[in-house]
């Protein structure tokens, strides 16, 4: 009896609990009706409209453009840094802090007119003498900036005057504007640098629309309205940026109403927001590729022969059908179908799983083999994941799968500590920012592949400068790394933002990186 | 009550058997707990003869039919990947009460030894050294000290079930030694001292089975916390690891289908409701039985 009372007593205190925290909820009780319809109908715009929150995909690694190795990293410099050149919607180059350039005839000198009167966050003057002293940051071999290939033909840089400035190359190469719309062209507060040292990157100084407030690791970075910005005051006072690795996550914030645009929507809710009245659905062909990075250094994917096992058991129409819900289209090689050197004769490697069983048999390995597959924590991830699993597990590959931190998987990357990642690259606006990436042995997103023959294709085609010449050179390539392997590639992905229907000014960039300084609330 | 079934019962019986009638008696008076039972054992009935009940291979993916509602092929519907829920449901039983028991085998081997050395030799090693380390770990919640564990041993069923084994391990210390420090003061033990029988075999052989009921209520209870801990290390990603069907990552794949595929996560989360529920009541009719002065 007394346990009864007990329970009953216990299921009435959480029911007045309950009541209570119902209670503080809603403002005043007297007008409740009224106040409760209105409070919903308004949630879509629970926070003034002087604020722009963005949900990314993941937590930034890196706030240093120098030094970043991450495309989640590029989404918060659009607002902090200002490039030299930028990129409109059709990928044509645009000027940013550069308002315009000349290149010589022989393709070998870029003169720069910058932009006057431009100032970084912290007051020092942006001139030619600052681009330099960035290019030299990059360029410096003692500080290992991921920039420094991208940077490698450049000879020298000369001061011409305070706004002039002249880059001279040391062989054509053809990728360079593209290379400076993107990070390798985002300029960084000298002052900054060289006050704050290696501390740079948690207290980033640039010319951007937005100045760096604060950080919370894995919870926020808040961004502040630059008044005196060159291309005029940004209609936000703020941005904050709030990291959802959950795609779910991501889409209920935005749905809730806590946040104003996301990037990346999860595949399976684009058919239902596309309908959706409250909100806007962006869709533009991106510029990278998706699949697997292998470790062609060591065991077993030093093995030609297992790369090409592996590649062949994969059915990727069934991904992109299952997993992708048709967001994506399947992918032969590093260019995808938006760029001009798209070759549409490469087509995708079709599941033959006989002939995968064939090929590790004749390499000395019939029964198969065994290897780990690193993957975000994602569910879109995981799903692919465990379809790769079950795929290979035919041709009796056995993949084990161990879900990664993002930024534990980009350091065991560059540590080699992996057999296989399923990582993709979020693309250049240059093929060769792709291609050359991936394939070539100084690459930056090479994970220790290399062949002579390969090499030299991609360095003929960085001093190529036409284009029609240049497309045939990659086909080429990309025609020997489907045969080599060393990268598996599934999917190229259409690119989606979702946002309040009320917010206006945004505009997609193939290069899928979000920028607001024209972006306000209606 | 007690003094009508002692009247029904015959008097030539011996005691011990005469115990375990009563207890037994007690126990099928418990409607709650006898369905608790009968639900446990028709779930490790079909965990063990799973190949034989589940219609599909847990792993086989399908990729005509993924997303499909509950239907006479698939009667607990697919999954995201085409898989047939009720057969990883089946194959699910299999990690979960694999999961319980060798977790609560773990904390059991461990617990019931230093449980008994310490209460009863007690002393500095009881009071400074064991007590307060059990004390320790029991100051953490136990899914934090679990998750911590599992991530540095690394994720997988193996380590999860060693994870959740040692988080419950310092419960059966504490039960064991206070069991044991109330038992070595009795005079079965002093006789058993003066005989001139060895510590060890005493505290085996005498002392052990005397405590015996309340460790079987509560490594009862423990299962059912175990399989909790093992679905909330899955569903977090550090337990099971795919393509072994666990009903925590069955759940946690299905969050992001409430809205269109509810069936995802409703199996699931059903049956790990229904199993911990179960072995719950089965444990609080156990102990219902063998304690009657409890109730």
């Amino acid at each position: 009896m007394s346990n009864k009372a007990k329970v009953i007593s216990a299921l009435f205190l959480s029911l007045m609990l309950l009541l209570a925290g119902c209670g503080s909820n809603s403002k005043s009780s007297s007008s409740a009706a009224k106040e409760t319809t209105k409070e919903s109908t308004t949630a879509a715009l629970k926070h003034d409209k002087s604020e722009l929150v963005v949900g990314l995909d993941d937590d930034p690694p890196q706030l240093d453009p120098h030094f970043s190795t991450a495309a989640v990293d590029r989404q918060v410099f659009h607002s902090i840094y200002d490039t030299l050149v930028d990129v409109d919607e059709k990928l044509n180059f645009v000027p940013a802090l550069a308002e315009k350039w000349e290149i010589s005839q022989d393709a070998k000198t870029y003169t720069f007119f910058l932009r006057k009167n431009v100032k970084f966050h912290d007051g020092t003057p942006f001139n030619a003498e600052a681009v330099k002293f960035n290019f030299e940051r990059m360029m410096d071999p003692k500080a290992g900036s991921p920039r420094a290939s991208e940077l490698s033909s450049v000879q020298s840089i000369e001061v011409i005057d305070e706004n002039t400035l002249k880059v001279q190359l040391s062989k054509p190469y053809s990728p360079f504007l593209a290379a400076l719309s993107d990070r390798a062209g985002m300029m960084v507060s000298p002052t900054a640098v060289k006050e704050k040292g290696a501390d740079f990157a948690n207290s980033p100084v640039g010319t951007g629309p937005f100045k760096f407030v604060s950080r919370v690791k894995q919870d926020k970075i808040e961004v502040a309205k630059n008044p005196d910005y060159w291309g005029g005051a940004p209609k936000f006072e703020k941005i904050t940026y709030r990291p959802y690795a959950d795609e779910n996550v991501r889409l209920t914030n935005l749905t809730s109403g806590d946040v104003d645009i996301i990037s990346k929507v999860p595949p399976k809710d684009v058919e239902k927001l596309k309908t959706d009245s409250n909100l806007k659905l962006s869709e533009v062909g991106a510029l990278g590729f998706q699949g697997l990075y292998l470790n062609n250094k060591n065991a077993p994917f030093n093995n030609k022969a297992l790369r090409q096992a592996l590649n062949l058991v994969i059915d990727r129409d069934a991904i992109i059908k299952v997993a992708l819900r048709n967001t994506a289209v399947p992918s032969a090689g590093a260019i995808p179908p938006s760029s001009w050197a798209f070759d549409k004769t490469l087509k995708p490697t079709k599941q033959n799983i006989e002939k995968a069983k064939k090929i590790m048999a004749d390499a000395g390995f019939p029964s198969g083999f065994s290897f780990t597959l690193q993957l975000p924590a994602k569910p879109v991830e995981q799903q692919m994941g465990q379809m790769i699993q079950s795929m290979a597990a035919e041709a009796g590959i056995k993949v084990k799968l161990e879900l990664v931190e993002f930024g534990t998987m980009l350091d065991n990357m560059d540590n080699y500590k992996f057999d296989a990642v399923r990582l993709g690259w979020s693309g250049r606006t240059d093929p060769d920012g792709n291609i050359f990436a991936l394939y070539h042995t100084t690459g930056s997103i090479n994970y220790g592949y290399s062949n002579p023959k390969m090499d030299q294709l991609l360095e003929a085609a960085r001093v190529e400068t036409d284009q029609a010449k240049r497309k045939e050179i990659y086909s080429q390539a990309a025609k020997l790394g489907q045969e080599e392997v060393p990268y598996i590639f599934l999917y190229h992905e259409l690119d989606y933002k979702a946002y309040k229907n009320n917010l206006q000014g945004y505009k997609h960039i193939p290069d899928t990186m979000m920028r607001f300084q024209d972006v306000s609330f209606k | 009550m007690e003094a009508k079934l002692e009247q029904v019962l015959p008097k030539v019986e011996s005691p011990k058997k005469r115990r375990m009638k009563e207890m037994s008696a007690r126990f099928f008076q418990n409607k709650l707990a006898v369905a608790g039972g009968v639900f446990t054992l028709l779930l490790i009935l079909m965990a063990v003869f799973a190949p034989m009940v589940a219609p599909f291979s847990p792993s086989h993916q399908d990729y005509a039919k993924f997303l499909q509602s509950p239907s006479a092929s698939n009667i607990m519907g697919t999954d995201e990947l085409g898989r047939d829920i009720f057969s990883r449901i089946i194959y699910g039983a299999r990690v979960s009460i694999q999961a319980g028991i060798i977790s609560v085998g773990i904390a059991l081997l461990l617990g019931i030894p230093i449980g008994l050395f310490s209460g009863y030799y007690r002393g500095v090693l009881d009071e400074f050294v064991v007590m307060r380390f059990t004390d320790a770990l029991l100051s953490f919640p136990p899914l934090v000290l679990a998750l911590s564990l599992a991530a540095v041993l690394g994720a997988g069923l193996q380590n999860a079930m060693i994870a959740i084994g040692i988080i419950f391990t310092p419960n059966f210390i504490r039960l064991v030694r206070g069991e044991v420090l109330s038992q070595r003061e009795r005079e079965y033990v002093t006789a058993a001292k003066a005989s001139g029988i060895s510590d060890v075999k005493i505290m085996f052989r005498h002392i052990f089975p005397n405590c015996l009921p309340p460790i079987l209520v509560q490594a009862t209870l423990s299962i059912a916390a175990a399989i909790i801990s093992e679905a909330s290390l899955s569903y977090l990603g550090l337990g099971t690891q795919p393509p072994t069907p666990s009903w925590g990552a069955m759940l946690s794949m299905g969050q992001g289908y409430l809205k269109d595929a509810p069936w995802i996560s409703l199996f699931p989360g059903l049956f790990i409701f229904l199993t911990v529920l179960s072995i719950n009541l089965f444990g609080d009719g156990l102990r219902d039985a063998l304690d009657p002065k409890l109730k």
